[in-house]
Formats: C-alpha cells, sequence, structure tokens
C-alpha cells in the first residue's frame, strides 16, 4: 500500500493533467473519475487533491475558473493550459517508454537455441 | 454536524496565512467538495453524522491541508523575490559606498516610503514587508539621534518618544501579523542590526558626540550585514515551506549579529542585549499571533 501511495504521489501531476485534459472538470469530478477509472487503485486523502491543483495552477498548467451550475451553486472548474498540454505530452512519452521498457523486462527471456534459429 | 464541518473548514482557514480573497476561495472549494460528499453519502444510506464523519476522515488532517496549500501558493517569482530583496541591496550599497555622505539615504528612504504606501494600498503582497521595514526606519532613526541631545532632553525622549514609536510599531506590526507573523519578523528583520550600528559606534566615540565619522569606519561591515538581509529575503520569498522559512530568518538575524559584534567595539553585556532583541524581534510576532488566534477562536484547536 505504501509502494502505491509513493507511486501515486510520483504520479499525480501527470494523472491530473491527463483527466483535465480530456474536459474540464472540478475537484470532487476529478476525484471521482480517478476512483472510478483506476477501480479504486488510485487512494488518497481528499483535502491533498487541492493543494496538488494550486499547485498546476501557479505553474501554469491549470486554469480553475469559477462557474455557477443549475442549482445556483459554484464550483471551479479545472481546465489544461497550453502549457499543460505540452508538459502532459513529454511525461506521457516519458511514461510510455519506461513502461515498454519494463515490459521489455517482465517478458520471459527466449531461449538462446531458438533466437539463432 | 454541520457544525463540525463548518469547525474543520475554519481550523484549514486558520492555518492558511494566505491574503483573505484567496483564503475565501479555497474555503469555498473545499466546502462545495464536501457538500458534494455529504450529498452522496447521504444518498447511499448513511445518515448525516456518519455521512460527517466519513467525509471529514476522507477529506484528512486539516492541518495538512492547510500546510499543503500554503506551500502550493506561498512561492514568490523571482521578480518578487528581487523586489523584495532591493531596499536590503540598496542599503548594501549605500553603506559600502558611503552614499549616504552625498545624501542618499533620504532619497532611500523617501523611495521606501513611497513603495511601501503603494504595496500596503494594494493587497499588501509579499514583497512589501521589507520595504515597510525600511519606510520605519525614519522613527527609528530619529530616536536614537533624539538619544544624543544634550543631558535632561534624552530622558524626554525616553519617556515620550519611545513610547510613542513603539506604540506605532506595534500598531503596524499587528496589522502585519494579521496576515503573516512571518512577514511581521521579516519587516522588522533589519531593526536589531541597525540599532547593534548605532549602539557600536557610539561604544567606538566613547559615549561622546554622534558623526558619521563612526559610521565611515565600519561601512564594509555594515554593507556585508545588509547584503546579508537581502540575500535572506530573496531565499525567503523563493521558498515553501515556513518552517525552512523561520530557519533562514534566524540564521540571518545570527549571522548579521556576529557581523555587527565582530566589529570589535560590543562589550558582552551589549552582545547579549542585541541578542535578546533580536530573538524578541523574531519570537514576538510569533507569540502575538497565537494570542490573537485563540482569542479569536477559542472554540478551535
Amino acid at each position: 500500500m505504501a509502494a502505491r501511495q509513493d507511486l501515486l504521489k510520483g504520479n499525480i501531476d501527470t494523472l491530473l493533467l491527463s483527466l483535465v485534459n480530456q474536459q474540464p472538470m472540478y475537484g470532487y469530478q476529478i476525484m471521482r473519475e480517478l476512483d472510478g477509472r483506476s477501480q479504486g487503485y488510485f487512494k488518497f486523502k481528499e483535502g491533498t487533491l487541492y493543494p496538488a491543483l494550486h499547485r498546476l495552477e501557479k505553474a501554469g498548467l491549470l486554469q480553475g475558473d469559477w462557474q455557477t451550475i443549475a442549482s445556483g451553486r459554484q464550483r471551479r472548474y479545472y481546465s489544461i493550459t497550453e502549457k499543460g498540454r505540452r508538459i502532459l505530452v513529454q511525461q506521457t512519452e516519458q511514461w510510455q517508454d519506461f513502461f515498454a521498457a519494463m515490459n521489455l523486462i517482465f517478458r520471459p527471456r527466449r531461449p538462446e537455441t531458438q533466437v539463432s534459429k | 454536524m454541520i457544525g463540525k464541518l463548518n469547525s474543520y473548514l475554519s481550523d484549514i482557514k486558520q492555518n492558511l496565512r494566505l491574503d483573505p480573497a484567496s483564503e475565501q476561495e479555497i474555503i469555498s472549494e473545499l466546502e462545495t467538495h464536501a457538500e458534494d460528499r455529504l450529498m452522496e453519502m447521504q444518498e447511499a444510506g448513511l445518515s448525516e453524522e456518519e455521512a460527517t464523519a466519513e467525509c471529514l476522515g476522507l477529506l484528512g488532517s486539516a492541518k495538512l491541508v492547510a500546510r499543503q496549500i500554503y506551500e502550493a501558493h506561498s512561492q514568490g517569482t523571482w521578480r518578487q523575490a528581487l523586489l523584495a530583496a532591493l531596499p536590503h541591496f540598496f542599503f548594501a550599497l549605500l553603506c559600502a559606498l558611503k552614499w549616504w555622505n552625498i545624501g542618499w539615504l533620504p532619497v532611500g528612504l523617501g523611495v521606501a516610503i513611497g513603495i511601501a504606501v503603494y504595496g500596503w494600498c494594494h493587497g499588501k503582497p509579499t514583497w512589501l514587508f521589507p520595504w515597510l521595514g525600511y519606510s520605519l526606519l525614519p522613527v527609528v532613526i530619529t530616536g536614537l539621534l533624539l538619544l544624543y541631545l544634550p543631558s535632561g532632553w534624552a530622558w524626554v525622549t525616553i519617556l515620550l518618544y519611545v513610547p510613542l514609536v513603539l506604540l506605532l510599531l506595534c500598531y503596524i506590526a499587528i496589522r502585519v501579523i494579521n496576515s503573516d507573523w512571518l512577514y511581521s519578523a521579516l519587516m522588522l528583520l533589519p531593526i536589531p542590526s541597525l540599532v547593534g550600528w548605532f549602539v557600536a559606534a557610539k561604544m567606538e566615540d566613547n559615549f561622546g558626540g554622534f558623526s558619521l565619522k563612526q559610521f565611515n569606519e565600519f561601512a564594509p561591515w555594515i554593507g556585508l550585514s545588509f547584503l546579508v538581509l537581502a540575500i535572506t529575503v530573496a531565499i525567503f520569498i523563493r521558498i515553501r515551506q515556513r518552517r525552512l522559512r523561520f530557519v533562514i530568518l534566524s540564521v540571518s538575524s545570527v549571522l548579521s549579529l556576529v557581523i555587527v559584534v565582530s566589529a570589535g567595539t560590543l562589550g558582552f553585556p551589549a552582545t547579549l542585549a542585541l541578542f535578546l532583541l533580536t530573538f524578541a524581534f523574531l519570537l514576538v510576532p510569533a507569540f502575538l499571533d497565537h494570542w490573537m488566534r485563540q482569542g479569536s477562536h477559542p472554540a478551535t484547536t
């Protein structure tokens, strides 16, 4: 569980950018999407989502805007910026390379005799 | 049960120490999140009490959330760091190049007052506080100079002027502490060094009259102590963690005093008094902040 938390902590920026890249979302919606799409794999204290969102906003990767919904309540929707999109592309490529390399290691090695044939 | 949620949000607000507008936005955002979560849990069949307890558990420690949000917001840009360090750089140059002899001191203090008034009226940004400290210097310097009046008049200064100055300093310090006590410590940062240099210059002159001659002898050292303060302020603006900010202020204060003491004219009692004054300027804002917050929120911890 601790290892999973460390993995999440190290990749929370990529996860948030990736989700918000698909459509502008508010905090609670992001939390639900993260939980639902990962089938409960990514669990963390909900209050710590906002520091991460605000950090990305301060860095210019996300932009937060208040919107009034039908019930009259206000929600802060986050959308990705151009800078955020560029960073996301870089991070996604890094992840894919890492994932591919890990798969190559995990895959059982074929016997050398078969390779020589 | 809503009271528990309000208490939780109030606890976060108390520990945020950001500007009021940002604090309000953050609290509104967290409140909306908690309301969404409560609604969902109650629809799933939980009682209001159970839903609130579960919701607060999922949100996590109020202090941790507040600290992490503070760290997300607190880091200033390099431009802000430079702007905040500028008055200390200017005074370092003023001393190192002995510009006070050609009248740059009143110009510098005038600019400091102007910038401090502008910053005070425009949302009290972080870069304001070093400027604010310098804008108070004419008041402090006047008090120190009044001590050099002929005997008898010095007592008038001590009995009338000093309490008035202390009152003014306390008023401004309390207004600043309401934003963040660390800013108050940042604002008061150069005062112990300045007092130290005045005392050192007076001792050098064997308690005789007062002239800029003594300051000219110490000029490079005074410049160095202000340079230390300038670097400190730039680092302070760039780092996020509150504890580190306090550590950097403490280290810098001690370093500045070591520079004053190494000039060699202060005796042990004066050195001890200066160190006590330094730590009073660092810690009193923290105690006042604690006391004021306890007074305004007796129910929360």
